[in-house]
C-alpha cells in the first residue's frame, strides 16, 4: 500500500492527515563522536603506500539500502510515520552491474496507542511500535521513529547480505560497517566501506595524522572500538588527493574480517579499491568517497522506490 | 499470434510525453532495435505500431569532466571496472493505432519487435493482401532483429486508379534506381492481379547500357534467391522484351550498345518519317520560338501540305506531294524562290511571314540533320507496335545515343501516343508503366517550360485515370519539378547525398533517418506509400536480369560493321538463315541510298522471303557497258567548184 492510500484510509478513520516528509528521511543520522581504536600494525599509527590501482579480477557485488518516510496522519499529538525501506545487491560481471537480490518493506511506525487508534485501517501492514515511556511529542517521536527505521533498514541489509553470501563466493562490498553483524564481521569475502567520519577512531596527534593521510596510501591497521561483539580490522584509505580541498576529501575507512587483517591483504584490497574510484559517482555530493557500485545500487533502489 | 518478448518499455515524461503520433521507449544496451525498426506497444486493449525514427544514448555522467577525473586525465587509462548505467532511448512515430478511435496518446507499456502479422497490420497491408482480389505487389522485405517480413505496395495506389506513379531518388552508381525499377517491374509482372487487367512497360534507356539486357538472366546468390522465395517471386528475367533503337547516321547500324548479333532478334530500328516528326514539332521549338505564328504555319503544313497533294500555282504548276523531308525541302525552296522573285513587298506568303517560314524550316531540317538515324528521309517509319502492346511485355526505347533534342522528341511522341491509345482503349493493354531516368533533366524544377516538362506534368497529374503510370528516377529529387514528384504516390529513396538531404524537401525526416539514408547499403531502400504513414526501410534482392557491366562483357557491342555486314545483320532479324556473303554479293556496287530504301521496304512489308523481297526491291543490277570505239564520221567530200557539181 502506498503512503497516499494509507493517508486516505487513516483520514477516513478520523485521524488528522499530514503530508510532511522529514528532512532526514533519506538516510541514517549518526552522532559525531570519537571512539579510540587500537593500532594493530606497528607501534604507532603510520602511513603505508599501497601501490598502483589494480583491477578486481574476481566476481564482485555491492550492497546498499535506502529508506523513505513521511508522516501521514497524527493521532492526537503522536505522528504516524509510513516508511519504505529497501535493499539490493548488484553484482558486476563483464563490467556490467545487474541486480541479483533485492527486498523492500513498508512499515508503519508509531506509538502503540497511535497504532491502536488507526485500528483496522492498517490491517495487513507491518507495524513498528515506538517506546511509550514519555508523553507524545511530535518531534521527539519523529527522532525515535527515525532510529527505529535505521535499525529496520540495517536489519534488511544484513539479511540480504547474508543471503547473497550464502549463494556464491563473490566479494561483497557494503556501504557502512561490517560490525553491524557478527556474520558479516567474520566473512572473509566482505568489505565494509564507511564514508561517514562522524565516528573517528583516533584523537590528538594520531587523529591529525589519520586525517592527513596522503593520496594512494592507507593508514596502519587498527581495531575499531565497537559497541557490537563483532571485532573487525580496519584502515583508512585516501582515494583522491585532499590537499587544497578538505581533510575528509577522498578518505574512506575500510572494514574487513580479522582474517583479512594482514598488511599484505590490506594493501591488496586497497589497490583493488583504488581502481574502483572510476567511474566517479558524481553528481552525488560524496562522490569522492562513494564507490560507483554502491551509488548504482542506491540509484537503482531510489528509482524503484519512487 | 505469438507475442515476442518485450525489448523495451515506453517512457513518457513531461518533457518527452507520449502523443497520438509519437512515443519514446528505452531498451537494453544490446538491443536489436535500430532506426527504421517497426515496434508494437500493447497495453490495456490498445495496440500501437510505430517505426523508430531517432535514438539517443547517454550515461549517468553529468559532465565530461567526471570522465577526465575518473581516468586521472589519462585517455589511455584502463577501462572503468564498472560500466556506467546507460540508456538507449528511442523515439518512434506512430504507424497505426488499434482501435483507431478514439485517437489517444500511446500507452505506457512493453515494446516488442513487430512480427510478420504486426508488420502487415502496422503498414495497413491487411487492407490489400491476404484476401480475395488482393492487390499487393511485393517490394522487398522489412528486416529487424532477425525477423523478416515481406512488404507489399497496393497496386491500386501504384498503377492507379486510386493513386499512381513512382519516383526513385538516389546517388548514381550504387545500383539503386535502375535495379529497384527492374526488380519492381519483375514483381509487378509476376504478381499484378488478373482482375486488374493487363500491364506493359515502356522504358526509355537514356544512358549507356542500363536497360540493355533485361531479357538476360542474372547470376544470383543463394541469399538473393532466398529473398525472392520469401517474397513469393521467381528470379527469372523478362521473357518478352522488345528493343527499339534509332540508326546511326549511316542509316543501317543501330545506335545502341545492344548491338551484339546474339541479341539482334528482338532489337528493332526506331525510325520516323516526316509525319511522325511534324505532329510533335512543338517539341523542337524552344521557348523563344513558341509563338502563334510558328504554330499556325506548322498547323498549315500538317493539315494542308504533308501527306496530300497540295497545289499552288504561284509556286509551281505541278502539285506538291510532300511525304519526306526531301519533299518538304523542295516545298520550302519553292516558297523561298517565290518570295525572292516577288522582290520588295514579298516577305509574306499566304499570310505567313518568310521569317516564320524560315524558322520552322530550320527547326525541322535541324532534326533531320542532327538525328539522321532517327529521322528517315524516305518516309518509311519503323515504330513501336501501337495498338499491339501485349500483356507483361517490356518495350525498351534506347535513346542513349541520340542528342537531347531528339531524345525529347522520342519521349514526347512515345508518351503522347501511349496516351492517345489508352484514351481510346486500343493500345492492347490496360496499364502502361513508363520508366524515365534522369528526370531532373526532363522535368527540372528551375529549367525552362519545355514541351516535355509540360507533358510530364500532365502525365503525373492525369495519367492514372488512363492507366498511364510514370516510374521516374533521378539523382536529386530537389531538382525535379515538385508537381511531378509530388504526384508520385509512391516514393523510393536509395542512398542519398547529404547535401541533397539538407534541402527543404527532406525536412520531415529525422536526423537519424537522414544519416541512415546517407549510408544506406546496396539493396536497401526507404519507401513512402499512401498506406504507410511513415517511411519504411526494406531490403530487396538484385533484379533477375543481367547487369549492364555483365551484359557488355558477355555481349560486347558490334562496333564498326561495314555497310554490307550491317545490312546483312538487319536482314537476319527477319530470317536468320540469310548469309552475310549472299548480302555482300547482292549489295556490292549498289548505291547506299538504294540499298537503304530496299531495306526499309523489306522492314515495312515483312515478306515471307525477306532476301528475295530485298533483292527484288534492289532491282536488276545495271551492268556497265563498255564503250566501243566509234567509227569516225567521214568527212564531206567537197566538189570542185564552190557550189558543187
Amino acid at each position: 500500500m502506498l503512503p497516499d492510500q494509507i493517508r486516505r484510509a487513516l483520514t477516513l478513520h478520523g485521524l488528522t492527515p499530514a503530508t510532511w516528509i522529514p528532512d532526514a528521511s533519506g538516510g541514517r543520522e549518526v552522532e559525531a563522536t570519537i571512539r579510540v581504536a587500537r593500532v594493530v600494525e606497528g607501534p604507532a599509527l603510520g602511513w603505508h603506500p599501497v601501490g598502483l590501482a589494480t583491477s578486481w579480477t574476481e566476481p564482485l557485488a555491492f550492497l546498499d539500502g535506502v529508506q523513505r518516510s513521511e508522516i501521514v496522519p497524527y493521532a492526537g499529538a503522536a505522528p504516524i510515520v509510513v516508511a519504505r525501506i529497501a535493499a539490493a545487491v548488484r553484482e558486476r560481471r563483464d563490467r556490467t552491474l545487474s541486480t541479483v537480490l533485492e527486498t523492500s518493506r513498508t512499515l508503519v511506525i508509531a506509538r502503540p496507542s497511535a497504532l491502536a487508534r488507526a485500528g483496522e485501517a492498517l490491517a495487513g501492514l507491518d507495524t513498528l511500535a515506538l517506546p511509550e515511556d514519555h508523553p507524545p511529542h511530535p518531534v521527539r517521536d519523529l527522532v525515535d521513529a527515525r532510529r527505529a527505521l535505521d535499525r529496520a533498514r540495517g536489519a534488511l541489509e544484513i539479511g540480504l547480505g547474508e543471503r547473497y553470501r550464502e549463494t556464491g563466493d563473490g566479494w561483497l562490498i557494503v556501504d557502512g560497517s561490517l560490525a553491524e553483524s557478527p556474520r558479516w564481521a567474520a566473512d572473509p569475502r566482505m568489505i565494509g566501506i564507511a564514508k561517514s567520519h562522524a565516528t573517528l577512531p583516533f584523537e590528538g596527534d594520531d587523529l591529525e595524522r589519520y586525517l592527513r593521510l596522503p593520496h594512494g596510501q592507507r593508514s596502519s591497521l587498527f581495531e575499531p572500538q565497537t559497541r557490537s561483539l563483532a571485532p573487525v580490522r580496519s584502515w583508512a584509505l585516501r582515494l583522491w588527493p585532499w590537499e587544497g580541498r578538505d581533510l575528509l576529501y577522498g578518505l574512506v575507512r575500510i572494514e574487513v574480517a580479522p582474517v583479512n587483517g594482514s598488511p599484505d591483504a590490506a594493501d591488496r584490497l586497497s589497490r583493488f579499491l583504488l581502481a574502483e574510484r572510476a567511474p566517479v559517482s558524481a553528481p552525488d555530493l560524496c562522490w569522492d568517497r562513494l564507490l560507483y557500485g554502491i551509488s548504482a545500487v542506491e540509484q537503482y533502489l531510489r528509482a524503484r522506490l519512487v | 499470434m505469438i507475442a515476442l518478448r518485450p525489448i523495451g518499455r515506453v517512457v513518457a515524461t513531461e518533457l518527452k510525453p507520449s502523443t497520438p503520433h509519437q512515443f519514446y521507449f528505452w531498451t537494453a544496451r544490446d538491443t536489436p532495435v535500430g532506426i527504421g525498426a517497426i515496434v508494437r506497444v500493447e497495453e490495456a486493449g490498445r495496440v500501437v505500431f510505430g517505426v523508430v525514427t531517432d535514438a539517443v544514448a547517454y550515461s549517468d555522467m553529468m559532465t565530461p569532466m567526471h570522465a577526465v577525473l575518473g581516468a586521472d586525465g589519462d585517455p589511455g587509462a584502463m577501462d572503468d571496472p564498472t560500466r556506467r548505467a546507460e540508456i538507449r532511448l528511442f523515439s518512434a512515430s506512430v504507424l497505426r493505432q488499434m482501435p483507431e478511435e478514439p485517437l489517444q496518446p500511446v500507452p505506457i507499456g512493453p515494446v516488442r519487435l513487430a512480427s510478420d502479422d504486426d508488420v502487415r497490420l502496422a503498414l495497413r497491408m491487411d487492407a490489400y493482401t491476404g484476401r480475395d482480389r488482393a492487390t499487393g505487389i511485393p517490394v522487398g522485405v522489412y528486416a529487424a532483429g532477425g525477423l523478416e517480413s515481406p512488404v507489399y505496395l497496393d497496386c491500386d495506389f501504384l498503377l492507379g486508379p486510386e493513386a499512381a506513379h513512382l519516383n526513385i531518388t538516389g546517388v548514381s552508381g550504387l545500383a539503386t534506381k535502375t535495379s529497384a525499377v527492374e526488380f519492381l517491374l519483375t514483381s509487378i509482372f509476376q504478381t499484378f492481379p488478373v482482375h486488374k487487367g493487363s500491364v506493359a512497360a515502356v522504358c526509355f534507356n537514356v544512358k549507356g547500357p542500363d536497360l540493355c539486357f533485361l531479357d538476360q538472366p542474372a547470376v544470383l546468390s543463394d541469399e538473393e534467391r532466398r529473398l525472392y522465395a520469401r517474397l513469393g517471386l521467381t528470379p527469372t528475367p523478362f521473357t518478352d522484351v522488345h528493343y527499339y533503337a534509332p540508326f546511326k547516321s549511316d542509316g543501317v547500324n543501330l545506335n545502341t550498345l545492344r548491338s551484339h548479333e546474339a541479341l539482334a532478334a528482338n532489337t528493332r530500328p526506331l525510325v520516323w518519317g516526316l509525319r511522325e516528326v511534324l505532329d510533335y514539332a512543338e517539341v523542337l521549338l524552344n521557348r523563344d520560338d513558341v509563338d502563334a505564328k510558328a504554330d499556325a504555319f506548322i498547323d498549315f503544313l500538317g493539315e494542308r501540305v504533308v501527306g496530300r497533294d497540295y497545289r499552288d500555282d504561284t509556286l509551281r504548276t505541278k502539285p506538291f506531294n510532300v511525304q519526306t523531308f526531301a519533299d518538304l525541302e523542295e516545298f520550302f525552296r519553292a516558297i523561298f524562290d517565290f518570295v525572292e522573285a516577288m522582290g520588295k513587298g514579298g516577305e509574306v506568303w499566304r499570310t505567313h511571314h518568310v521569317a516564320t517560314i524560315r524558322k520552322v524550316r530550320n527547326r525541322l531540317s535541324n532534326i533531320s540533320t542532327r538525328s539522321k538515324g532517327l529521322v528517315t528521309d524516305d518516309g518509311t517509319a519503323s515504330d513501336l507496335p501501337w495498338g499491339g502492346f501485349a500483356d507483361r511485355n517490356v518495350y525498351v526505347v534506347d535513346v542513349a545515343g541520340l542528342d537531347p533534342l531528339a531524345q525529347d522528341l522520342v519521349f514526347a511522341r512515345a508518351v503522347s501516343r501511349l496516351r492517345e491509345h489508352l484514351e481510346r482503349r486500343d493500345l492492347g493493354v490496360d496499364h502502361v508503366v513508363v520508366f524515365v531516368d534522369e528526370l531532373n533533366k526532363y522535368a527540372s524544377a528551375d529549367g525552362s517550360d519545355t514541351y516535355v516538362r509540360k507533358m510530364l506534368l500532365d502525365l503525373s497529374e492525369r495519367g492514372r485515370y488512363l492507366g498511364l503510370v510514370l516510374f521516374s528516377a533521378q539523382q536529386f529529387r530537389s531538382q525535379v519539378h515538385r508537381r511531378v514528384v509530388g504526384n508520385a504516390g509512391t516514393a523510393i529513396y536509395g542512398r542519398m547525398d547529404m547535401d541533397e538531404l539538407a534541402t527543404p524537401g527532406y525536412a520531415t525526416l529525422s536526423p537519424a533517418t537522414k544519416i541512415k539514408l546517407a549510408t544506406l547499403p546496396k539493396g536497401e531502400l526507404m519507401i513512402r506509400h499512401p498506406h504507410f504513414t511513415q517511411p519504411i526501410f526494406v531490403k530487396f534482392p538484385r533484379p533477375p536480369v543481367m547487369t549492364s557491366r555483365e551484359g557488355l562483357d558477355r555481349f560486347p557491342p558490334a562496333t564498326g560493321l561495314s555497310f554490307p555486314d550491317a545490312v546483312a545483320r538487319q536482314l537476319r532479324t527477319f530470317d536468320r538463315h540469310i548469309s552475310t556473303d549472299g548480302v555482300h554479293a547482292l549489295v556490292e556496287g549498289r548505291a547506299e541510298p538504294d540499298v537503304l530504301r530496299a531495306l526499309a521496304a523489306t522492314r515495312r512489308e515483312r515478306p515471307a522471303d525477306p532476301f528475295a523481297f530485298f533483292s527484288a526491291c534492289l532491282g536488276r543490277r545495271v551492268t556497265p557497258e563498255a564503250l566501243t570505239t566509234r567509227r569516225p564520221v567521214p568527212s564531206i567530200r567537197h566538189a570542185d567548184g564552190d557550189y558543187g557539181s
